[in-house]
């Protein structure tokens, strides 16, 4: 039986189809979000089965997650992004106790059951520091791609101190250091120095080992490193981060039978 | 018999009267002064409205609900302070808040720092007193201090109204407040019932600024009766139980409580100041001295601003055994410091009786509210525990 899980985030959206019988994943795809987020999907969804040989009545369930979620009127099912990305990690990391996830406009932490449930989970509020946005704004700034970034950070070993926990001041704030001549590579290096200080604060002083990093953030270079030094444990990044969500929709979808 | 239509309008009716509760509240006000009475704004539950009731007094809550009035409010204020503190002085800048407009004096109080420099600014404009309120509970001295500055404020409030307060006044005054805590203390405790008959926001609404409106008290005792028993649609027993604690939720900014309500859940419990805190407990009325009785009964309230604030624990410990919840959600306003740092001790306290929690902090702008609704959500798939994979 094949099942399907749409992760509808603030900067992309992801496909994974499900085979739920051999509870293998069948295909997978990732997209720009744009205006009319429910076409935008369906369209993705209808490219991702053709690639798997399928079409859409042979999907039994399709559970919708991420913050465009209820947009999805297509879906069956929404089940919010804390949940999927549990599940997502439990089918790929077995014994994964905390998640923590990086996107476009949020960061979280999961704490898990040995079981795999949810036990609690924390979110960043109103702030955008510390998510992939802040990424985006810096990556403009300093006038590389998004994908570069990380390579630019690891050019150095001397990150320069970002202090402005908030997104709009962390710029005005890189404005004044590359007025001052600081290297991008440094200002690069720092921003994720500073990232994740903000989500090590985040996952607090007593995290559960083994730590598993999900969500778009965690393919940028660097960011996993920096974050494993912030919290003082080692940071085992997801398989394809970015549809860990998605694939926690589809596993959801096939439980829901 | 009668119809299905007009029980349902007979079972509503106490929840229809408190939809006009400002309306009632000002025709009550007005009514009042004709008779000689005095309006007095306060915006905080340590304030002992018996005291102002026995002088004369129309105690109302001046604490401000709309988002509205913060613009104005910031021409003064920083923007990084407490919504609730801004909304109201917003109604002070902007004289848009007529039972404000109305009050002959301002009992304020120190509990906190946001509030305590916002007086000092409104105090320009208005006559204003403010309580000193000693911050260790249980410390003898401080009683006698809290004890002080409850005669100072008799004196104040004598000399103002031109009127003696009396023992057997005060005594009035406290047999009545502790009527209408009763009364509000039972509703609440409909909610300790497998299948609450109302909803948090229903609940929450069922109050009014003014206390001891005799129309009100008449409404409580209505509820009570025509209540139990109502049907809740989705059903009760569908939804996740919520304790809620943390910050008044004051009229107007409500939005918290109903994206909690709309999400799956069912506010049972209200510890913040705008739930059962000010009325768990009563004024002695056998007491030999009232004014004593008087100060020990709001010296109890366990707010934020106590150090330590254990009262609050315990408190927590016992509404979570008798209204059972399946979390805890505790709201924070942006700036609200001493919650804030409190929410550590609660979010523990929730760990060790084995119940999620979620902390919220916002403000009075609805931008958030989508994230607000995905963690209540997400909490609410925790407590159910039902996709697991």
């Amino acid at each position: 039986m094949i099942f399907a899980g749409i992760d509808a985030g603030s900067r992309t959206v992801k496909v994974v189809v499900l085979d739920g019988t051999r509870r293998k994943v069948v295909a997978s795809g990732v997209a720009d979000q744009g205006v009319r987020q429910a076409d935008l999907a369906g369209r993705l969804l209808d490219k991702v089965l053709k690639k798997g040989g399928l079409r859409r009545k042979d999907i039994r369930r399709i559970v919708a997650t991420g913050y465009g979620r209820d947009a999805i009127s297509f879906a069956g099912t929404t089940i919010t992004e804390i949940t999927c990305h549990a599940a997502g990690v439990r089918e790929q990391d077995c014994d994964a106790r905390t998640v923590i996830d990086i996107g476009g406009q949020d960061s979280k932490v999961m704490r898990l059951d040995a079981d795999g449930a949810v036990r609690d989970f924390v979110m960043n509020d109103r702030c955008a520091a510390g998510t992939g946005r802040f990424l985006e704004v810096v990556a403009e700034r300093l006038r590389v791609r998004l994908d570069h970034l990380g390579a630019l950070s690891g050019r150095t070993r001397n990150p320069v101190p970002i202090n402005s926990t908030c997104v709009v001041f962390a710029e005005t704030e890189i404005v004044g250091l590359l007025a001052s001549g600081t290297a991008p590579a440094r200002i690069a290096a720092g921003v994720q120095v500073a990232m994740a200080a903000r989500v090590a604060v985040m996952a607090g002083r007593n995290v559960t080992t083994p730590i598993v990093f999900t969500g778009g953030v965690a393919m940028v270079p660097g960011i996993a490193r920096a974050l494993a030094r912030a919290i003082g444990h080692p940071i085992r990044t997801a398989e394809q981060p970015q549809l860990t969500g998605a694939l926690g929709a589809a596993i959801l979808a096939a439980a829901g039978e | 018999m009668r119809s299905q239509r007009s029980q349902r309008h007979a079972v509503d009716g106490p929840l229809v009267w408190f939809g006009g509760m400002v309306e009632h509240c000002l025709d009550h006000a007005r009514a009042r002064i004709k008779r000689g009475g005095h309006v007095v704004g306060m915006a905080c539950e340590y304030t002992p409205r018996e005291l102002i009731m026995a002088a004369g007094g129309v105690p109302v809550c001046l604490c401000g609900g709309d988002a509205d009035m913060i613009p104005a409010a910031e021409e003064m204020l920083p923007s990084n302070l407490c919504p609730l503190i801004k909304s109201t002085f917003g109604y002070s800048v902007r004289r848009e808040n007529p039972f404000l407009e109305m009050a002959e004096l301002v009992v304020a109080e120190t509990t906190c720092d946001g509030k305590k420099k916002m007086y000092e600014l409104m105090a320009e404009s208005r006559p204003v007193h403010v309580m000193e309120l000693p911050q260790k509970p249980g410390d003898q001295d401080a009683m006698r201090h809290w004890v002080r500055e409850l005669h100072k404020l008799k004196e104040v409030l004598e000399e103002r109204f031109k009127k003696r307060i009396t023992g057997s006044g005060l005594r009035k005054a406290i047999a009545l407040m502790n009527r209408e805590r009763g009364l509000r203390r039972d509703l609440a405790g409909l909610m300790k019932a497998e299948v609450p008959p109302i909803t948090g926001l229903e609940l929450l609404g069922m109050k009014s600024i003014i206390s001891c409106i005799p129309s009100d008290l008449a409404q409580y005792r209505r509820a009570l009766k025509v209540l139990p028993g109502r049907i809740l649609k989705p059903s009760a027993r569908s939804r996740t139980r919520v304790l809620l604690t943390g910050v008044p939720i004051p009229h107007g900014a409500e939005r918290v409580v109903g994206l909690i309500e709309n999400s799956g859940g069912l506010v049972v419990c209200q510890e913040n100041c705008t739930g059962l805190k000010p009325i768990l407990e009563d004024v002695d009325a056998a007491a030999p001295d009232p004014m004593l009785a008087i100060a020990g009964k709001y010296f109890h309230l366990p707010c934020s601003v106590m150090t330590r604030n254990d009262r609050r624990l315990d408190s927590l410990h016992e509404l979570v055994r008798d209204f059972r919840p399946q979390c805890v959600v505790e709201v924070i306003w942006q700036a609200c410091l001493t919650y804030d740092v409190e929410s550590f001790r609660v979010k523990r306290l929730a760990g060790e009786l084995g119940l999620p929690y979620l902390r919220i902090e916002t403000d009075y702008s609805p931008s958030d509210s989508a994230r607000i609704e995905t963690r209540v959500q997400a909490l609410f798939e925790t407590v159910r525990g039902r996709y697991k994979s």
